[in-house]
């Protein structure tokens, strides 16, 4: 049962000078949904992050967020969206508390509300007392687990997360998926995220679209998929679309 | 030898790949080579042509002589003088006189020697054989305040002064001097003046250099930094006006440069100060009372001269920044304000502004950074229009340049903006994710 649509894109594409990252894309995405993104590195998927996160402009074709228009409305995105970059840093001067703070300070409307998020982003990342320390001091996992803590606190109705688990060891990549999916289930939140990593992606989204050079080649829940191209993973099925196997 | 050789071919192999990497780096390769090839002789050149025109300049200065003495020495002293420069006479006027009734800017001149009644009648007693007797002119100069080469037409004086002397007898006529202040006379010899004020003239491009280096640095650094850590990205996402970014970013560097500024100004002083107390030991030159010192207003103003360029410089840095991808993209390329900074310093350092030639006057007029050093001077002179007119400038260009800025953050280019050196190194194309 469809609860009504999260994000729309109708060809969409983006180009910078010659490079053409994005070309007629087309995607829609359901209210509740983890939708996967899914491709190669410099298949366009950070692209289509930024486009849909209102940093970066469309080159021609339309893409909508809950309603709400990139380009016209971008403003009005930006109040219902949590974005998080890949690989992105924190602040090395401000201990984990400050940064959550800096950071739930642009949403809160009042003291109680701001509390309210640095717990729920305490309880999220799990970092314990370390939430005191400076950020230059945290390992890259526990960086990231805080980043991810940053765009959830706020329960966005669509969260997106590039390369949520990126560059991070099996453990704290685990512990981040399954942050993601609790909190998914409890506060009903939209993700879209993007990933190389195809297996990780199997395992908690509820729909995937795979790109490549710009382009979508498949789409299609994820068990969907294996057995439309009669492949063991999603690895398999990429390989067999872009014909590389 | 085998360890020694090995060790020479890793030396050298680094060597090489530094090398290469950074000659083949266009942001080092303009910012340390090509910048000051070009800036240090654009520096000379105009530090001597400076030099030159205010030789000429004293050269061809005109002389009003009040002769308060009718005998025959005075006229000689006259005609030798002629052979000089050239001399506008006027007899049996006061000093007061004749600035009362404006001679000076009558004549166009900026000096005039007084030859006090009773000179030829000292010149013969002396050469009569009484030595105890001697003769004295008196010399007054308009102070301006206008850099270090002020002293040049005063020298003349002195070299004028002993080839009279040496026609007679050594050390006849001595001089006296005095400075005409905003119009008005002071017992000051203008060449200590000048000595004193000099602390004023170096201090203030000074500091203003390092402030605008400084905080130009923050801020550059602190965008670059965002965007090397992709803190930047988040913060674009975030429900806000993105010009609180540019503003917020801003207002910290220029607290973050106005706490160095202030430090830097306190050390300076101390340093400062250990020389003049030396230069000035006995010579009890009071600079408050000489209305030397800027009035209230003129500090005010003089702030606010300080403040706008302080914002045009951050806005401009925080512009460049935006073509970096990291912090040391972002510090090169601010360098390449740095001419712009340090040329200017330099000149007004030295030379009165005034006295340039029309084309480079306006060409230092036209960049922003070298107002609050007129500003500085200007203000110890009561000239309030030219601080107010400089402030104007700057202001429109920081207007300019923070629209040029906010447009910047508003759209993606403050993301994917690069310098592209087309000429340095094949334009090639970088996969996009």
């Amino acid at each position: 049962m469809s609860l009504g649509v999260a994000v729309e894109t109708v060809g969409l594409a983006k180009d910078f000078g010659s490079i053409h990252a994005l070309k007629d894309f087309n995607l829609k995405i359901e209210k509740g949904q983890v939708f996967g993104l899914i491709g190669p590195n410099g298949a366009g998927k950070t692209t289509a992050l930024r486009v849909i996160s209102t940093l970066l402009l469309p080159t021609s074709g339309q893409a909508k967020v809950f309603d709400l228009d990139v380009v016209r409305d971008a403003g009005e995105i930006r109040k219902i969206i949590a974005y998080l970059p890949d690989e992105a840093g924190v602040y090395r001067n401000l201990s984990g508390k400050e940064y959550l703070e800096f950071m739930g300070r642009f949403s809160a409307r009042n003291r109680n509300e701001l509390d309210e998020m640095i717990r729920q982003a305490a309880d999220i990342c799990g970092l314990g007392e370390r939430l005191k320390d400076r950020a230059k001091t945290y390992s890259k996992g526990m960086k990231r687990r805080l980043l991810v803590a940053r765009a959830l606190m706020t329960k966005p109705k669509l969260a997106i997360l590039d390369e949520p688990a990126s560059g991070l060891d099996v453990l704290h990549a685990y512990h981040v998926r399954e942050i993601i999916k609790r909190y998914v289930k409890e506060h009903e939140v939209t993700v879209l995220l993007s990933s190389h990593n195809m297996l990780e992606v199997e395992h908690i989204c509820d729909q995937v679209t795979l790109i490549n050079k710009g382009i979508i080649v498949a789409e299609g829940k994820p068990k969907e998929l294996k057995e439309r191209y009669g492949s063991a993973n999603l690895e398999e099925v990429f390989a067999k679309v872009v014909g590389f196997a | 030898m085998r360890r020694w050789l090995a060790l020479l071919r890793g030396f050298r192999n680094i060597l090489v790949k530094e090398l290469k990497e950074l000659m083949r780096d266009p942001k080092i390769l303009l910012g340390m080579i090509i910048v000051p090839l070009i800036m240090f002789p654009v520096l000379g050149g105009i530090m001597s042509f400076s030099m030159q025109t205010a030789q000429e300049q004293a050269q061809k200065a005109s002389v009003l002589v009040l002769n308060n003495d009718d005998g025959d020495f005075s006229a000689i002293l006259i005609s030798n003088l002629s052979t000089t420069v050239k001399v506008f006479v006027e007899n049996d006027t006061s000093p007061e006189e004749a600035l009362s009734r404006n001679l000076l800017s009558h004549y166009n001149s900026t000096q005039f020697i007084e030859i006090p009644s009773g000179f030829s009648i000292n010149m013969s007693e002396n050469l009569a054989g009484n030595k105890s007797v001697k003769a004295s002119v008196k010399i007054y100069s308009v102070f301006s305040g206008s850099g270090m080469f002020e002293d040049l037409s005063s020298s003349m004086f002195d070299y004028f002064i002993e080839g009279f002397n040496r026609q007679f007898q050594p050390n006849i006529v001595y001089s006296e001097r005095s400075s005409i202040i905003k119009g008005e006379i002071k017992n000051v010899d203008p060449r200590m003046l000048s000595t004193l004020m000099l602390s004023q003239a170096i201090a203030m491009p000074i500091t203003i250099m390092i402030l605008l280096t400084y905080s130009m640095q923050i801020a550059a650094t602190s965008v670059a930094m965002e965007k090397e850590e992709k803190t930047l990205e988040t913060l674009l996402t975030l429900p806000m006006d993105r010009f609180a970014v540019l503003m917020g970013k801003l207002a910290g560097s220029i607290f973050v440069a106005g706490i160095g500024a202030v430090t830097y100004m306190i050390g300076f002083n101390f340093y400062m100060g250990s020389f003049t107390s030396s230069f000035s030991a006995g010579a009890n030159v009071d600079l408050v009372s000489l209305d030397l010192v800027p009035s209230l207003f003129g500090y005010l103003l003089l702030g606010i001269s300080l403040f706008v360029t302080l914002l045009s410089a951050l806005a401009l840095a925080v512009i460049l920044s935006a073509f970096a991808e990291d912090v040391r993209g972002a510090q090169s390329l601010v360098g390449y304000i740095y001419p712009f900074l340090f040329i200017p310093s330099f000149v007004l350092m030295y030379v009165n502004i005034e006295s340039l030639p029309f084309a480079l006057k306006m060409a230092l007029y036209a960049v922003p950074f070298s107002h609050p050093i007129i500003a500085s001077r200007a203000v110890v002179m009561g000239d309030y229009w030219t601080v107010a007119f400089g402030i104007i400038y700057v202001t429109l260009f920081t207007l300019a340049i923070m629209y040029a800025a906010s447009r910047l953050f508003a759209t993606e280019k403050i993301l994917t903006l690069k310098l592209k050196f087309r000429g340095l190194r094949k334009n090639k194309k970088e996969p996009v994710e």
